[in-house]
């Protein structure tokens, strides 16, 4: 466990301003059994919540926590894991643009309370 | 089959059924319009109110039927719109008026400026193994936007056709239809499972996207975003947009609203004067042309509003303008999703009820539903112009701020009735919003102008069937039993022609007119129904014409207006504004005044706040899907109707004494 965390610490551009909660986040995130090495030679990058975005940047969804009813819908609309993801608007509500390696995408309105649920790894 | 085209007995297939399936937002039914023009009509799913375009085109001996369903993100979602289209191609459920079997063939229209996520629809339906063509729409904007497709190669991964078109600018549309015909059932699958078909289109994608040559450029779209959805500037421009809209429809609508009260009055007095006196003669003249003409004025502002709302929404302004709502309306338990329905409710409750579909709660959904009928529709301002004028005569200022009052009043108790019930029978927050921002775009007005004549003939066949029947329904009420000329009546007329002096004559005449038509409007069933109901409108201030007039309005508001005509002057004609004056003159059976400032406002207040529409219960009974929603929203809006007009008469005749 003390392994997993320094290298969580050690990714200071990320952690600089992300508090206890998320760290407990992306601790529980990652398995705790046999599987450390492989984390230890791949620095891992913490996810943190879509709102913590600044507008403009980029990232990858890793996981969602919606509520069941919305959950598939959403998936459906493309806020699926592994979708590249860009902040436009930051607040009530969050705009954010699923955008194509080629340029297209579409933009996507999200009241604060989704958006919190979307857990995004930031692009370098 | 035309009737031009000669029969040919060795014709095998003869009728072709062509399901569109795309996306919301894919310009799918742009796509359906630019092929299928003016001759698609909409149909709904029977048993639901889910609704599609249907086009019969008739080309090289074969009729194609092309079914244009509902967007959707995907097939399996636990939606009404998702079910409708997979069962539509199971061949288990089809629009009402068409068979339901498999499609002969499958068109998924995708955008090509989206086409990861559109690829996951595409992967569900091949699975479908039916004739397939894939449409990559909108490749106009993709090439202005500097993305290339490969559509050969997207052919070749999915194993059908692919044509890319435009159907804003019409390119590749001939294409489309030539290759329509050839569908073929894809040679290739994808995955069945949820993300494996997300990992399927991720790598179709990267397959048959090629590199961009140029850095998509958003910051337009981002400032306008920033502006339509602050706090501050959003609120300021959907006021001021919201604005502009309703003083277009209240101007312009103003013209041919008058044409439509002219030609229906030309209309009756040449109808009155071809068939001779008698039942069937006051059936035409006062029950059928005076009721589907009293509704039919209305027309072209709900036109105009669905013109303007279509254009609106051609523009990506609307999704925007449902956050700004989204944040207004929460704290009364409705989602910006109710902003579409509580606005076209302002035109009639009806489409505005019909449009709570969109809405992807349920309980978020009733509590708009229950709400919808309390927003001002156009059939209560003859209403509110003839207790306006009354309350203030010749001062248009106080006239306007007594009708946008009676617009807050309205809104207000429906957010109050929103927050009551979130808090008792739909207990919870409404759902937080998660919707698509579509790209900022001109409008195509064509698809505009297909809509509003859709709905202006949904409109039309209503006026052509309930209110023709409610209104000869009311006709029946208000002129039966026959009520004999009393005394009083032959006295004048004996009087009228004992009399030489000719203008004495006309004057005795109207009196014996006017005083038989009051008698005839007591005596009927309706005026009956009055007596009887008046001591229940007494703690209001209305007299048994007053009650006579309420009565009425149940089956629709506007008729108000004309049954206090018909009681107090013996006259349906309101156009005349001597008529205006002699309601407001109108007097009780004890010859006190029938409007007074007490008895106005709690009319003005009840009007507002009343359930007076059995068409919209109807509507409510069949969107909510059960009557009981509908007996909650009579009974509730009665009750606070009620309790609203009772309060206004005895502050205001309390403050008089």
């Amino acid at each position: 466990m003390i392994h997993v965390e320094s290298v969580l610490d050690s990714d200071m551009e990320i952690s600089l301003n992300t508090t206890s909660l998320q760290k407990e986040t992306a601790t529980q995130s990652i398995p705790t059994s046999g599987v450390v090495e492989p984390v230890v030679l791949q620095p891992v990058r913490k996810a943190i919540p879509l709102t913590q975005l600044s507008r403009g940047q980029r990232g990858r969804i890793m996981h969602e926590d919606f509520p069941t009813p919305d959950s598939s819908m959403l998936r459906a609309m493309g806020l699926r894991p592994d979708a590249s993801i860009q902040m436009c608007r930051l607040g009530e509500p969050c705009i954010v643009s699923l955008s194509g390696a080629c340029g297209g995408g579409c933009r996507i309105g999200l009241a604060k309370d989704i958006a919190s649920r979307v857990m995004v790894q930031l692009d370098d | 089959m035309s009737l031009t085209t000669p029969i040919d007995l060795d014709a095998t297939p003869t009728q072709r059924t062509i399901a569109f399936l795309g996306n919301p937002n894919v310009g799918k039914t742009t796509l359906f319009n630019h092929i299928a023009g003016i001759r698609a009509k909409t149909a709904n799913f029977p048993g639901t109110t889910q609704e599609a375009r249907v086009a019969h085109l008739h080309r090289n001996q074969i009729e194609s039927v092309l079914i244009d369903l509902p967007g959707i993100y995907s097939l399996n979602l636990d939606l009404s719109e998702s079910r409708v289209c997979a069962q539509c191609l199971d061949g288990t459920a089809a629009p009402v008026g068409e068979k339901a079997h498999i499609p002969d063939a499958l068109l998924i229209v995708i955008d090509a400026t989206n086409l990861m996520r559109n690829l996951s629809i595409v992967g569900e339906s091949i699975a479908k193994r039916l004739p397939t063509v894939v449409a990559v729409n909108m490749i106009d904007t993709a090439r202005r936007r500097g993305i290339h497709i490969d559509a050969a190669r997207l052919s070749e991964c999915l194993g059908c056709p692919v044509v890319v078109c435009s159907g804003k600018t019409g390119e590749g549309v001939d294409q489309l239809i030539s290759t329509l015909d050839h569908a073929t059932i894809p040679t290739r699958s994808a995955p069945l499972d949820q993300s494996g078909i997300e990992r399927w289109a991720q790598d179709v994608y990267s397959i048959v996207s090629l590199p961009s040559d140029r850095i998509d450029d958003d910051t337009l779209t981002d400032r306008l975003d920033r502006a339509f959805t602050h706090p501050v500037l959003g609120v300021c421009s959907f006021a001021l947009i919201m604005t502009g809209l309703f003083f277009v429809i209240f101007k312009l609508a103003a013209y041919p609203m008058d044409w439509i009260d002219m030609w229906f009055s030309t209309v009756g007095g040449w109808v009155g004067s071809i068939i001779p006196e008698g039942a069937i003669h006051d059936l035409m003249v006062d029950g059928v042309i005076a009721g589907v003409g009293g509704t039919l004025i209305f027309l072209p502002q709900i036109c105009l509003l669905f013109f303007l709302l279509a254009l609106l929404e051609g523009t990506g302004y609307l999704a925007r303008a449902a956050f700004v709502i989204d944040r207004v309306l929460r704290p009364f338990g409705l989602s910006g999703h109710a902003f579409v329905p509580l606005l076209s409710s302002h035109a009639c409750a009806i489409p505005g009820i019909m449009a709570t579909r969109a809405i992807p709660d349920r309980r978020d959904r009733l509590a708009a539903i229950l709400v919808a009928p309390f927003m001002s529709c156009t059939a209560r301002i003859p209403v509110y112009v003839l207790l306006t004028t009354i309350l203030f005569p010749n001062r248009p200022s106080m006239q306007a701020l007594a009708f946008t009052m009676c617009y807050v009043l309205g809104a207000g108790a429906g957010l109050l009735t929103s927050l009551l019930a979130r808090r008792t029978i739909l207990r919870g927050k409404s759902r937080p919003m998660a919707l698509e921002l579509p790209s900022y775009r001109i409008p195509d007005l064509r698809s505009a102008l297909l809509l509003t004549l859709d709905r202006g003939l949904v409109f039309l066949k209503k006026a052509g069937t309930l209110i023709v029947a409610i209104s000869i329904v009311l006709w029946w009420l208000g002129a039966y039993p026959h009520v004999s000329p009393s005394q009083q009546v032959q006295d004048l007329q004996t009087q009228a022609t004992l009399t030489t002096d000719s203008t004495q004559i006309i004057e005795l005449e109207t009196q014996a007119q006017t005083l038989h038509a009051r008698q005839s409007a007591a005596g009927s069933f309706l005026g009956q129904l009055g007596s009887a109901f008046q001591p229940i409108f007494e703690p209001l201030g209305y007299d048994r014409q007053l009650t006579v007039g309420v009565l009425a309005s149940f089956a629709a508001r506007e008729v108000f207006v004309s049954t206090m005509a018909v009681q107090v002057a013996g006259t349906d004609d309101v156009d005349d504004d001597s008529v205006l004056e002699s309601i407001a003159g109108a007097v009780r059976d004890d010859g006190t005044p029938v409007f007074t400032a007490a008895t106005s406002w709690s009319l003005l207040v009840f009007y507002v706040l009343a359930s007076l529409c059995l068409p919209t219960l109807v509507v409510t009974a069949k969107e909510a899907g059960a009557w009981k929603w509908a007996l909650l929203q009579l009974g509730w809006m009665s009750f606070v109707a009620y309790v609203g007009a009772m309060l206004a008469y005895q502050i205001i005749s309390g403050i008089g004494a």
